[in-house]
């Protein structure tokens, strides 16, 4: 439905996910050039790009590696004067950021956009990482949406203040708006065919080291000035007034609970929206701060908008008592919601909340004691990682050296073996950490090092990582876990893959070849399907000395299956023969398939027919082999 | 208007996303303001997930506790986990399933003397929060309407048939048609039916 939307032509208003609209909105500023790697939650901005990208067929588009290369992307298609357009997670910039730092610096050419989005809550994330610092750091100018339809002002907005002052624009937004869908004004959608330029009607100079460095961070500066000066008018910061010498200054979807929060206390109390997070509009937040005596400011995560605005009361308004973090009253992780502003509104203003949240939370609280189970993330049915885990297990189980190994683990979605069943993982920190931190173990540990990356990890940031290890001839082995596809974010292309964006063509790169021609001791391609089958050559790659690589090769099932699908191919599913099975419950333990649950009439095993996926991986850990394929009939 | 908030939940890959774009849709054709917020998160199945829905003058995308007017459960247990977020009788549309996790699979074979917990007691449990429950065998009345997966609709269906829901029944109808996938087209359209009936009934109880 939404898809549609972003297709259409002419204006009007439509339901759309904040990132479909951002997507619309890069579209109707006739973007050209689009590059991004997938994380949530920005993903579905990959994904609707891809998606109407055969359509229009007038703008390009890269699956990037990383989101650094993505960012570079766009910024040499800005520097060859197209507009290009970037998204990726929090954690997205960190890896980016050595480029970004830089290209303010040298700015670029044409309208260049890219979107950050923090997590809050880490619902998706390795940290709560706040990532509204790297404007500030870059001398980047950064913006903030609220709504979706904002999302969408802003983007149409940040390509023009891009070419404007020829830097990069960042959008920075959290997953409560990434993931919210409201109704969106469109534009019209006027595309311009897609023609390349030439470098001489083009060229400048995008070089930056000492001498030049000094006069372009000269040149930086002034140039912030003048975005200063254009942000202070913005509209996008602007007082929603009110009555009180109560004052609120927010920013993002705190806005949004703030707003709902007074309406549900029933008060109207003076509020500041901030749209730019850099430059700040100084002069506005002064003045609201001359006009108040108490200001509450609304943020998640660090006090980044109360700091600075604690430093311009300092000449604004020394005496006005700031009630924010460093007062004790918001807490400085996790996610806000209407309940935690209205209750800080409620004490400051003395009054009642709207409802008695506590009450109600401690009224649900009671009555899930005792019932209601867990249901913790795990891998999906028919899921090669489940094999492939289970095999690892059996092997240091059957060379005894369950605990005389170290297991770094990496960002994919066989992070989860730390997760029950598996309570399995040493460390995970980073995309390629793995193989950075097995250097430093192999170096200091007695133990066997063993590091376990996805394919499209692989390519992202393990890299230099493994020729690091090589290289410096480190006894390390390390599992590949090669299913097809950047499975955990929705199954997107990666080098491993034969097509790009849009499903057009790529060259896949050939992994077991580029780690022979490294140097690579040995390397080993197993079926995690055959599960008993992987036992003994992970057992064989432990022991070896060297730098030992187990490529687990099998497709990601959700990938599969819809492959499966389009091919016209049935997904025949499973059954436990119960005259077979002998309540080992192998099946069970450490395996943990969501297809699998137990008749409570004969504790035997059953499959849930509609949620098998047909793997018959249960079959290959059963000793008596009693899973097995249904028969179907014709 | 008053806003009219929904909460969906349900176990990932059940189509609670399919639920909230038909809705969604039947609500701006029938000109109300809608807003959600989802939670698209890891791509995983199996876990559990739950949309926020709200109709009428919505400002946050997050519904706040205790001030949802229906839940809309495609697995029972998944209305538990949520249920703070429901309003003192607020009405509870639940699917009979129950989906038993691995965690609590694997219980059962450590102790051979316990048993997955029961819609009984689950409903049991909601029903200390409100008296408006109705427990719906969609899966049932999907397979009666010709087709297993269309318990979507037989909930949608019954979700119509509560007095207060905001949204005409004849723009879900539409809407329902206009969003499965036309191959299912009639056997959706007669589990929305059904659901209506199934719902009417429940809720005059």
């Amino acid at each position: 439905m939404t898809v549609e939307d972003v297709k259409r032509e002419d204006h009007g208003p439509a339901l759309m996910l904040t990132n479909e609209a951002v997507v619309r909105a890069a579209l109707e500023a006739d973007v050209k050039v689009v590059a991004a790697y997938p994380g949530s939650p920005t993903s579905e901005i990959l994904d609707t790009f891809s998606e109407v990208l055969t359509h229009f067929g007038d703008f390009r588009m890269h699956v990037a590696i990383n989101e650094k290369v993505a960012l570079e992307t766009v910024a040499g298609a800005s520097m060859a004067g197209m507009r290009s357009f970037t998204s990726m997670k929090s954690v997205g910039m960190n890896v980016a950021s050595d480029s970004m730092l830089s290209m303010a610096y040298t700015g670029l050419r044409a309208g260049c956009v890219c979107l950050i989005a923090d997590d809050p809550h880490a619902h998706s994330s390795q940290s709560e990482q706040d990532g509204r610092y790297f404007g500030e750091a870059a001398y980047v100018p950064m913006i903030e949406p609220s709504t979706a339809q904002e999302a969408y002002d802003m983007v149409k907005w940040a390509f023009e203040v891009s070419e404007r002052y020829r830097t990069l624009v960042i959008v920075r937004t959290t997953t409560r708006v990434n993931h919210q869908r409201g109704m969106v004004r469109l534009g019209d959608l006027k595309r311009t065919p897609f023609k390349r330029k030439r470098w001489a009607d083009v060229r400048d100079s995008y070089f930056t080291v000492g001498a030049v460095a000094r006069e372009l961070k000269a040149r930086l500066l002034e140039k912030v000035k003048r975005i200063r000066e254009e942000f202070e008018e913005s509209e996008f910061n602007r007082v929603d007034e009110g009555e009180g010498d109560v004052g609120i200054i927010t920013a993002g979807v705190c806005y949004l609970h703030v707003k709902e929060a007074m309406r549900n206390l029933g008060v109207s109390l003076p509020v500041l929206k901030i749209g730019t997070l850099y430059p700040l509009p100084e002069r506005k937040i002064a003045d609201f701060l001359k006009r108040v005596s108490t200001v509450i400011v609304v943020e998640e995560l660090s006090p980044f908008l109360e700091t600075r605005i604690t430093a311009l009361a300092k000449d604004a308004n020394p005496s006005v008592r700031i009630i924010g973090k460093r007062s004790g009253h918001f807490p400085e992780m996790l996610e806000y919601n209407v309940p935690i502003v209205e209750r800080v509104l409620a004490g400051v203003l003395g009054r009642e909340t709207s409802v008695d949240y506590d009450a109600v939370l401690e009224r649900a609280k009671r009555a899930k004691e005792g019932v209601l189970p867990d249901r913790a993330p795990i891998f999906c049915p028919g899921c090669p990682h489940r094999g492939t885990l289970w095999a690892f297990r059996q092997a240091l189980t059957r060379l005894k050296i369950r605990d005389k190994i170290v297991f770094n683990n990496d960002i994919g979605c066989y992070s989860m073996a730390f997760l029950p069943p598996n309570n399995f993982s040493d460390s995970m920190l980073a995309m390629g950490a793995s193989v950075g931190l097995s250097a430093g173990m192999e170096m200091a540990l007695e133990d066997k090092v063993i590091a376990m990356v996805g394919d499209s990890t692989l390519y992202h940031a393990a890299l230099p990582g493994i020729v690091n290890l090589i290289h410096h001839n480190s006894n390390v082995t390390l599992f590949v876990l090669d299913n097809s596809v950047t499975a955990m974010t929705g199954q997107q292309p990666n080098p491993n893959s034969t097509y790009d964006a849009g499903h057009t063509p790529a060259r896949k790169i050939n992994m077991e070849r580029f780690f022979e021609a490294l140097g690579a001791d040995s390397v080993t391609i197993i079926d995690p399907y055959e599960t008993r089958e992987c036992v003994k050559p992970i057992m064989e790659a432990i022991q070896r000395p060297g730098f030992n690589v187990i490529i687990s090769r099998r497709e990601c099932a959700l990938y599969g299956d819809r492959e499966k699908k389009k091919r016209g191919e049935k997904i025949v599913p499973s059954v436990n023969d119960k005259e077979v099975c002998r309540n080992i419950y192998a099946c069970i333990r450490e395996f943990y398939c969501p297809a699998i649950v137990i008749d409570e009439s004969d504790r035997k095993m059953v499959i849930q027919q509609d949620l098998c996926d047909g793997c018959l991986e249960c079959r290959q850990v059963c000793p008596v082999d009693a899973p097995r394929r249904m028969e179907v009939r014709q | 208007m008053k806003t009219y908030n929904i909460i969906f939940t349900g176990v990932g890959g059940q189509g609670l996303m399919l639920l909230s774009s038909i809705l969604g849709k039947a609500a701006v054709d029938a000109g109300l303001e809608v807003m959600t917020g989802e939670q698209h998160g890891l791509s995983q199945r199996s876990g559990s997930i739950y949309v926020h829905f709200r109709v009428g003058e919505p400002i946050s995308p997050i519904i706040p506790y205790g001030t949802a007017d229906m839940m809309i459960a495609m697995e029972a247990t998944e209305a538990l986990r949520y249920i703070e977020y429901l309003r003192d009788d607020g009405v509870v549309i639940m699917s009979n399933r129950v989906m038993p996790s691995p965690i609590e699979t694997a219980e059962l074979i450590a102790d051979k003397e316990r048993n997955y917990v029961t819609l009984e007691m689950i409903e049991e449990r909601v029903r200390t929060v409100t008296s408006r429950v109705v427990v719906l065998d969609s899966l049932g009345l999907a397979m009666k309407a010709g087709n297993p997966r269309t318990e979507n609709s037989v909930l949608v269906g019954a979700a119509c048939a509560c007095e207060d829901f905001p949204i005409p029944v004849e723009k879900v109808r539409e809407a329902v048609l206009a969003l499965v996938p036309p191959k299912t087209r009639d056997a959706n359209s007669r589990a929305f039916e059904l659901g209506l009936k199934a719902g009417a009934s429940c809720l005059r109880e």
